[in-house]
């Protein structure tokens, strides 16, 4: 047992070097980098890259990898990206690391090559001696971690908490502004900030290949459990994030002392353990009643003062005229193009590629959940992939194991997810932004390893076959079903904005103390938004099973929840249009690029959706709304011509006449 | 000891309101009341513990002992969302606006959530938002926003105005809830004289011509124009109430001479002398 103990204090402190980077750069930034698992992943590929593949020796390996590599990574990212999303809204702050933890392993793959690897060697030369330590076996490779959790954990808390360095780095958290004034460079603060936590990041995977394996999949499990040990800590206390980490990696080893390994249970639990540290803080939290509403207010006064303001040209009161004398195809001209794009595009397509398209179809329905409950709801949830999928199973479940109507087990799977998104969003209503999205990030990791992996829904590697109405069996015809089905709820979601609702919303989107004080009930909106847009994600979920015809636990991994939630927010996070657009770029992009590109390129889509997802720190409204804006200052502008014109004629005229 | 009952003219009473954070008493033992049409102005320093008190009073803030009643009801224990519908309207220091509503749609909204509260959920699957809005709703919401003034601004996200419009949409929106008791967290901080006096004046109306009996609790810096308001007048300094009543007596008080208004009093005595 002491053994088992060693080495979940050896996991432990590798989620502890996580969990401090987390925690550093929040601390110093106000940003959670949702990113920090990819970048622990593409260091560690590195090393394995240098080290094993080309031979380079451990330590030039480590100290390329660690101490130039990572550095320069965290440099370069806070110049390309992290600098601009300080002030920004947890949505845009949460989009963007999400769009880089998309893009970074899908880069990896493209730099180092798509070889999988079966076991990574640590920072111990091979083969790993092993040391008699009071009679328990302890190998180099836990020394070395040991150590490197010392060092970092122990001397970074105490730099942090006692030198002049460290008041520096928690002054820019209250104002980089009135850091700046006190003749500290909030810039080279940032900079440092980052370079040491892409450092953590490296080590942390570096460390962590040799006993998670180096494959992006299983740092999401690494990630997870720093993620419960920030939550834990409140998003700020290093000591707390440290001291979870380890329990969690204690707990984590003694589950598999307990349980035989051949339990399927066995690797249910240890995926369960993140979830359940959460858990018990949640409860704890309620218990003491403390605080987790406003965990991410960042910047004095001043700095949101200093901040570039309002909506410029496009809020002047010419702008509101225009606006109320643009007509009707100017105004929706764009929608109407693309709806009937939409319309004739299955008509226009075969093969492969109408096969894709009523995916695409079903992905838009999908992505109106996300619509309802981040765009109308502004709730960062980042389980919507794991509804959709209970749906997907469930409809897989009634319509071929219990012979229901397939569309009615569709609806029925909407239903069933319905309550666990109530229950979901009456759990979460009252934590701030992060913790939400925290939380729900950790939730589908629980669905995805505990609820999908049973053998109803497996069977046996090979899902549930689903077969789709007969008036509607061709690719074509249930593409046009899947139109109506999204041509419905969207027209209910652009109801709901434009209605009484949709403001009321807005108001609990932007303020939620005015919205109370002014009679709206916070609770009642968020959790009727939150079961809404789970039915939605349901019922899309159960459309994309029978498009697909086939229901497979496999394909609603979390990840892939969050590549949808770039897509989508590159795209257009508050426009339903948006949401058939960024179905169609999801399921066609990856196809148009197996088929026009080499297969080295083959990354690529990923990196794009990635990519786009990154963008929404500096358009945070998506492309969709953006090109709108556009084409509305190019019309306020012609306008403001045509208006300069006529004065310069009546002016002339004026002259001449005198 | 069982407290008073409570004053059934009273819009607004508060009995022993005391408000803890950690060691820090922010408010000690305060009672205040609002009679029925009356303006009622609190002051004191920076820290003094009024924005609390506010916070309290509408229920954003649990306070660890004292009654709140609003209209002789007692809602100490009523939320915030509730104690709006029972006719409680406020405004904050920092304003808190929708950012993606426009100025006119934040008195729409009010007036909507006031009066037709049902809408709020009936809207979401009706076609309500595509029919033209009834001619009551349109005339009460015209209403307000001349007796503001801000016609100009009516078509406007708000998040493209200045501070000192953005206070005047927050007092529109509060009175387009027809509320019977108005909060106001230093309504004229931020505003140039000319929409000082308009605000100022239009709220002396506002009270005036209610024909459901507004009254009105606020918090400003401006001595004067609380002064000048104000029918009585609450002064808070740590946390305590250390002096109340007319404007009157007020000034000629030496206790809030000494403890708080200092040289400023006596100036604007001497100006009105």
């Amino acid at each position: 047992m002491i053994q088992y103990m060693i080495a979940g204090l050896v996991l432990g402190g590798i989620y502890a070097i996580a969990s401090s980077g987390l925690v550093v750069t929040y601390e110093s930034s106000g940003i959670l980098n949702f990113a920090f698992g990819s970048m622990a992943y593409f260091i560690a590929r590195l090393y394995y890259f240098l080290e094993t593949e080309h031979h380079f020796g451990i330590i030039l390996s480590a100290v390329l990898s660690l101490f130039v590599a990572a550095p320069v990574l965290g440099i370069a990212l806070y110049y390309a990206l992290f600098q601009h999303l300080r002030l920004s809204s947890s949505l845009v702050k949460v989009v963007a690391t999400l769009g880089l933890s998309v893009a970074l392993p899908a880069l990896a793959t493209l730099i180092f090559g798509t070889a999988s690897i079966l076991t990574a060697p640590g920072l111990a030369p091979q083969p790993v001696r092993v040391f008699n330590v009071g009679g328990v076996p302890v190998t180099l490779d836990q020394i070395i971690v040991y150590i490197c959790v010392i060092l970092t954990v122990v001397i970074g808390g105490l730099v942090l908490r006692f030198s002049e360095v460290g008041l520096r780095v928690r002054a820019m958290v209250d104002s980089p502004a009135m850091t700046d004034l006190s003749g500290t460079n909030p810039r080279r603060v940032s900079v440092g900030v980052w370079a040491v936590s892409s450092f953590f990041a490296g080590l942390a995977g570096v460390l962590g290949a040799p006993i998670i394996g180096l494959d992006t999949q299983h740092f999401t499990l690494l990630i997870a459990a720093a993620f419960a040990a920030v939550v834990a800590a409140r998003l700020r206390s290093l000591p707390i994030a440290v001291l979870t980490s380890l329990a969690m990696g204690v707990a984590t080893s003694l589950i598999q002392y307990w349980l035989p390994s051949s339990s399927p249970w066995t690797s249910r639990c240890i995926t369960a353990v993140p979830f359940a540290f959460i858990a018990v803080f949640l409860i704890y939290s309620l218990i003491r009643r403390r605080d987790l509403s406003d965990s991410t207010k960042v910047g004095s006064a001043l700095d949101a003062a200093i901040q570039p303001h309002g909506q410029g040209v496009l809020a002047s009161p010419e702008a509101a005229m225009l606006d109320s004398s643009m007509g009707f195809l100017a105004r929706y001209g764009g929608a109407i193009g693309f709806t009937v794009l939409f319309l004739v595009l299955p008509l226009l397509i075969s093969g492969v590629w109408s096969s894709l398209l009523v995916q695409a179809y079903a992905f838009g329905i999908i992505f109106l959940a996300f619509t309802l409950v981040i765009g109308e709801g502004g709730m960062i949830w980042l389980c919507q992939i794991s509804f959709a999928g209970i749906g997907a199973l469930w409809t897989g479940q009634l319509a071929t194991n219990y012979h229901w109507p397939v569309l009615l087990a569709v609806v029925a799977g909407g239903l069933i997810v319905l309550p666990i998104g109530l229950l979901v969003g009456m759990i979460t209503i009252r934590l701030g932004g992060l913790y939400v999205a925290l939380i729900t990030l950790t939730f589908a990791l629980l669905v995805e390893n505990l609820y999908f992996t049973m053998g109803r829904f497996t069977n046996g590697g090979l899902g549930v076959n689903i077969l789709r109405p007969t008036f509607a069996g061709s690719d074509r015809a249930f593409t046009y079903v899947c139109l109506v089905v999204f041509g419905i709820i969207a027209l209910f979601v652009v109801n709901l904005r434009r209605s009484t609702t949709g403001m009321a919303l807005d108001a609990v989107r932007s303020t939620e103390q005015g919205a109370r004080t002014l009679g709206i009930s916070v609770v009642q909106m968020k959790v009727v938004i939150a079961g809404l847009a789970a039915l939605v994600a349901g019922i899309g979920g159960g459309m994309l099973a029978v498009a697909q015809t086939s229901a497979q636990p496999v394909n609603w991994s979390t990840f892939l929840g969050v590549v949808w939630l770039a897509v989508l927010v590159s795209v257009g996070i508050r426009s339903a249009i948006a949401a058939l657009i960024a179905g169609v770029l999801f399921a066609m992009l990856p196809q148009l690029a197996v088929t026009y590109l080499p297969s080295s390129l083959s990354e690529l889509p990923t990196i794009l959706f990635g990519l786009g997802a990154i963008g929404v720190a500096k358009f945070p409204q998506g492309t969709v709304e953006q090109n709108g804006e556009n084409f509305r200052r190019f019309l306020l502008r012609q306008a403001r011509r045509r208006q300069g014109n006529a004065e310069l004629l009546s002016v002339g005229t004026e002259g001449a006449a005198s | 000891m069982t407290p008073p009952a409570p004053h059934s003219d009273f819009a607004l009473e508060c009995q022993g309101i005391t408000k803890q954070f950690g060691g820090l008493i922010a408010v000690n033992d305060v009672s205040l009341h609002v009679p029925k049409g009356d303006i009622v102005g609190l002051v004191g320093p920076n820290g003094a513990g009024k924005s609390t008190l506010f916070a309290c009073i509408s229920g954003l803030l649990r306070h660890e002992h004292g009654t709140v009643f609003l209209n002789g009801n007692d809602v100490t224990k009523v939320s915030p969302q509730k104690r709006a519908r029972k006719g409680m309207a406020r405004t904050f220091q920092q304003p808190q606006l929708f950012s993606g509503l426009t100025v006119r749609e934040h008195v729409v909204l009010a007036h909507r959530l006031r009066f037709e509260s049902r809408r709020l959920w009936t809207d979401m699957i009706g076609p309500s938002s595509l029919r033209k809005p009834p001619t009551s709703e349109t005339e009460a919401v015209n209403r307000i926003i001349e007796l503001l003034e801000i016609q100009d601004l009516a078509g406007l996200p708000v998040s493209s105005l200045p501070l000192g419009s953005t206070r005047l949409v927050e007092v529109a929106r509060a009175l387009a809830c027809a509320p019977e008791i108005l909060l106001l967290d230093e309504p004229l901080s931020g505003l140039d004289v000319n929409e000082s006096e308009q605000l100022a004046r239009a709220l002396q109306r506002v009270v005036k011509e209610s024909d459901h009996g507004l009254s009105m609790l606020f918090v400003e810096h401006d001595v004067a124009t609380v002064l000048s308001l104000s029918d009585t007048i609450y002064v808070l300094d740590f946390g305590q109430l250390i002096a109340s009543g007319t404007p009157e007596e007020i000034r000629s008080s030496d206790v809030v001479r000494a403890a708080y208004l200092g040289d400023e009093i006596v100036s604007t005595k001497e100006g009105d002398e």
